[in-house]
């Protein structure tokens, strides 16, 4: 493995920890959601009327694990293992 | 003598219990609910250990009339729009809707309509909980099913006039079905969705006509 290979194996590893960090702080989700259910403040008119409070929807994109956190670290062990090779028969055809 | 004095006492309290089945208060005779507020809501829930899914739908409408003084003699139903079912995820609201799920364009409507009403419970003198027996039909499938009510009815008043004019009546009701038995057969159902689903309705009638 010459410095170069190592530099992508590297890089690649810190993209995909920063992916899985970035993944985490959107809160986890194991599908990304287009939206999110608030709870409403129930109204006194609502209590009176013996009823529970309700949601509210909000759109709001929340990264999920799957389909595109998946997607995109499966771009970067692509890219990756392209540049790796790449890499590799330069040094071969160095040698040679 | 004892015993038919007992037997007396337990007949007054049983048929006075008995009589007892309706809200205390101004309103009296038969009244008829619309069941039109936006702010009305049905929640669909279902639990896996992998996912939570909540479906919310805040396109509900209906009409219910019951005899203030008897409950037992509610009818009516609530409907709600397939298409309006939101579950977060717009690409699963399209699947739920699809001919695998709810087919929202062959059966574009879930319906809840009241059978009868047992277990009447008076809670307060606008307040009363009962099993409410209806046919509930998903997919054009109806099957009977019993529902955990609380109504609670509020002369009309400036407080209720900021939902609707005319008295109101507030609907929380709570029971479960199971998708399998409204012929809803997914290989995802009992993985991702359980068969299993606890449906939630909060609603808002007004008696205004």
């Amino acid at each position: 493995m010459n410095s170069k290979q190592k530099y992508v194996i590297i890089s690649a590893l810190i993209l995909l920890a920063a992916v899985l960090i970035w993944w985490l702080a959107s809160g986890g989700e194991i599908l990304s959601k287009d939206g999110i259910w608030v709870d409403q403040e129930i109204s006194e008119l609502d209590k009176a009327l013996g009823l529970e409070p309700q949601k509210v929807y909000q759109e709001k994109f929340i990264l999920g694990l799957l389909p595109h956190t998946a997607v995109i670290s499966g771009i970067i062990v692509f890219v990756s293992a392209i540049l790796f090779f790449i890499f590799k028969s330069k040094k071969t055809k160095e040698k040679k | 003598m004892k015993t038919i004095i007992k037997t007396s006492i337990l007949l007054l309290v049983a048929v006075s219990m008995s009589f007892a089945q309706g809200f205390k208060v101004k309103a009296s005779g038969e009244q008829t609910f619309n069941f039109e507020d936006k702010r009305n809501q049905v929640k669909f829930f279902s639990t896996t250990p992998l996912e939570d899914i909540t479906g919310i739908s805040n396109d509900v409408k209906g009409k219910v009339t019951l005899d203030v003084t008897d409950v037992k003699n509610m009818k009516g139903s609530i409907i709600i729009s397939v298409a309006s079912i939101k579950t977060a995820i717009d690409l699963r609201d399209e699947h739920l809707r699809s001919d695998n799920w709810l087919s929202a364009d062959a059966y574009p409507e879930i319906t809840f309509a009241v059978k009868n009403v047992g277990d009447v419970k008076v809670l307060e003198d606008n307040k009363i909980e009962a099993k409410v027996t209806g046919d509930f039909t998903v997919r054009g499938v109806t099957k009977e099913t019993v529902a955990v009510v609380t109504l609670t009815y509020l002369d009309a008043s400036e407080q209720t006039a900021q939902y609707a004019p005319g008295d109101l009546l507030g609907v929380q009701a709570k029971f479960n079905i199971a998708l399998s038995n409204f012929e809803v057969e997914n290989m995802v159902v009992g993985q991702k969705v359980a068969d299993e689903i606890e449906i939630t309705a909060t609603l808002r009638g007004s008696n205004a006509k």
